[in-house]
C-alpha cells in the first residue's frame, strides 16, 4: 500500500511541477527589440526591429522557464528608410544580401536552453539564436524583471529587459567589418499577459 | 595610405572591387599569355575581391554563396567543354542552358517562399536570362575583343545597378569582372595579341554576370526591366568595327559600344519608381 501511495505521489510530482508553469505571450504594443552597432569608431548607430512575436514561460518556484522568439528580418528599422537624393536607403541596404538577406532568411529566431535564477527573479538566459541560417550560443542577462499581480480583469503581467552581445560574423554576416562594427548589443524589452 | 583604407568604405570597396582585380588580373594575364588560359584572369580577379571583403565560405550554401561556388566552377567546365565539344553547335545551347538551371538551383529557397504563380513566372524568368546572357558570351568565344568589351561593359553596368539596388556585394563582384576584362584588354592593346576565350572565357563572364545581376534582382531591389536591358551590352559589341584597323582602334570603339549599352540599364534603374 505505501508503496503504491509513493508510486502515485512520484507520478503527480511532474504533473505539479507543470501546473506551477506559467506561460506568457510577449505584448508587442509594449515590447521592443533593439540593437545597437559602431560605425567607424565614431558613433553608435541605433536599430529594431519592428515585427516579432514572443512567447516565455516561467516557474518561479521551481526556479525554471524557457523563451522563444521570431523577428521578421525585413522589418529593420535604423531611421533611415527614406533614401533622400541617395540610390537606396540604409534599411534597404541592411535588408539585402549584404547584411540580414531578408528575402532569403525572412526570420531570425531565439530559442532558450535554459534560464538561470538568481534568488527569486531570473538572472540570465541561455539559448541559440538563428540568423541566416546559422544557430549559435547566445547568453541573454536580465536587467530587470517584474511580475504584476492580476487584479480585477486583468490578468498578471511580467515584464523585463534582457541584454547580450552577438558578434555578428559568427553567423556569417562580415560585410564592412570593421567599419561597421562585429559587436552587435541586443537589448530587448519586454512586457506579456499571463495566458 | 593604409589608414584612409581602413576608415573609408568607399575607398575600401573601389580597392577591393577595382584595384585588386585589376592588378591580380594583369599579373595572371602576364603569367598566361598567348594561352586560352589568360582567360582564367577573370575569376582570379573575382576570387581575390571575395578574399578581400567577405573570405570564402560555402556553409550554410546560402544563394549569395552559391553564386561564388558556380563563378569559381565556372571556369573548369569552361576548360572541359572547350576540350571535349569546343567547335559543336550545340555546345553553346547545352552550356547556356546549364547557366539557365543552374540560376533555378542558386535562387530554389527564395522562389520557394513566393507564392502560387509567382513562383514559375520569376524561376522561369530568371532561368530565360540565365540562358540568355550565357548564349550571348557564348556565342562570341571566337573574338576576344568583343568578348573582352562586353565582359568590361557588363561588368560596370552589373556593378552599378548593383550599388543602385542596395547591394554593395554584387556592386564590387560586377566591378571586379569590369576590371578583369579591362586589365586583359590593356595586355592586348599592349602586346596586339588578342587570344579568343573559348568557353573558358565566356562561359565564366556569361555565369558570373548573370548570377550577380540575378542576385541584385532576387536578393536586393533591381527592378526586372534592368536586369533584362543587360543583355543589350553582349548585343551591341557585335556592331561592325574596323577588321584592318589596330587592336587598340577595334578595342576603343567595341568598348564604346558596350558603355553606351550598359548606360541603359543604369538608366532603367535610376529612373525607377522610387528609383
Amino acid at each position: 500500500m505505501l508503496k503504491s501511495l509513493s508510486a502515485v505521489a512520484l507520478l503527480a510530482l511532474p504533473i505539479a511541477a507543470f501546473a506551477a508553469t506559467d506561460n506568457y505571450t510577449v505584448d508587442p504594443l509594449h515590447s521592443s527589440v533593439n540593437f545597437t552597432v559602431d560605425h567607424l569608431g565614431l558613433t553608435n548607430i541605433y536599430g529594431r526591429f519592428t515585427k516579432f512575436s514572443a512567447k516565455y514561460s516561467m516557474d518561479k518556484a521551481a526556479k525554471s522557464g524557457a523563451m522563444e522568439a521570431s523577428v521578421d528580418t525585413a522589418s529593420v528599422d535604423t531611421n533611415e528608410n527614406d533614401k533622400g537624393s541617395r540610390a537606396r536607403s540604409r534599411d534597404e541596404h541592411l535588408r539585402s544580401a549584404d547584411f540580414f538577406n531578408a528575402a532569403e532568411f525572412p526570420k531570425m529566431t531565439y530559442k532558450s536552453t535554459k534560464v538561470n535564477f538568481s534568488g527569486d527573479n531570473p538572472s540570465t538566459v541561455e539559448g541559440t539564436l538563428t540568423l541566416l541560417g546559422v544557430t549559435h550560443p547566445v547568453t541573454f542577462k536580465f536587467d530587470r524583471f517584474k511580475c504584476n499581480p492580476a487584479s480585477g480583469t486583468s490578468k498578471e503581467r511580467c515584464g523585463g529587459v534582457v541584454s547580450g552581445v552577438v558578434k555578428r560574423s559568427d553567423f556569417g554576416m562580415k560585410r564592412g567589418v570593421p567599419n561597421i562594427g562585429d559587436d552587435i548589443a541586443i537589448v530587448i524589452a519586454f512586457e506579456g499577459d499571463k495566458d | 595610405m593604409l589608414e584612409l583604407y581602413q576608415n573609408n568604405p568607399a575607398v575600401q570597396a573601389a580597392v577591393q572591387g577595382g584595384l585588386v582585380p585589376f592588378v591580380v588580373a594583369v599579373i595572371v594575364a602576364a603569367v598566361l599569355n598567348r594561352s586560352r588560359f589568360m582567360w582564367l584572369a577573370i575569376v582570379a580577379g573575382y576570387a581575390a575581391q571575395v578574399a578581400l571583403a567577405t573570405g570564402f565560405s560555402f556553409s550554410p550554401l546560402s544563394a549569395s554563396r552559391k553564386i561564388l561556388l558556380l563563378a569559381l566552377l565556372a571556369p573548369l567546365v569552361g576548360i572541359a567543354a572547350d576540350m571535349v565539344a569546343a567547335r559543336a553547335r550545340s555546345t553553346g545551347h547545352v552550356t547556356a542552358a546549364l547557366a539557365g538551371a543552374a540560376a533555378v538551383w542558386v535562387f530554389i529557397t527564395i522562389l520557394g517562399q513566393k507564392e502560387g504563380s509567382q513562383a514559375w513566372i520569376a524561376g522561369a524568368g530568371i532561368a530565360l536570362f540565365a540562358f540568355a546572357m550565357t548564349a550571348l558570351l557564348v556565342s562570341l568565344r571566337d573574338d576576344a575583343l568583343r568578348t573582352g568589351a562586353a565582359a568590361l561593359g557588363l561588368g560596370l553596368a552589373t556593378g552599378i545597378t548593383a550599388l543602385m539596388s542596395a547591394s554593395v556585394g554584387f556592386m564590387t563582384s560586377g566591378i571586379a569582372v569590369a576590371a578583369s576584362a579591362g586589365a586583359l584588354l590593356l595586355v592586348w592593346v599592349v602586346n596586339s595579341r588578342p587570344v579568343a576565350p573559348g568557353l573558358l572565357g565566356t562561359l565564366t563572364i556569361g555565369v558570373m554576370i548573370a548570377l550577380f545581376s540575378e542576385g541584385s534582382l532576387m536578393l536586393a531591389k533591381l527592378p526586372w526591366y534592368a536586369l533584362v536591358s543587360l543583355l543589350l551590352v553582349p548585343i551591341a559589341v557585335r556592331l561592325p568595327a574596323p577588321a584592318s584597323a589596330s587592336v587598340f582602334a577595334r578595342t576603343f570603339v567595341l568598348c564604346l559600344y558596350a558603355l553606351v549599352a550598359a548606360l541603359i540599364p543604369i538608366a532603367a534603374v535610376w529612373f525607377a519608381p522610387g528609383g
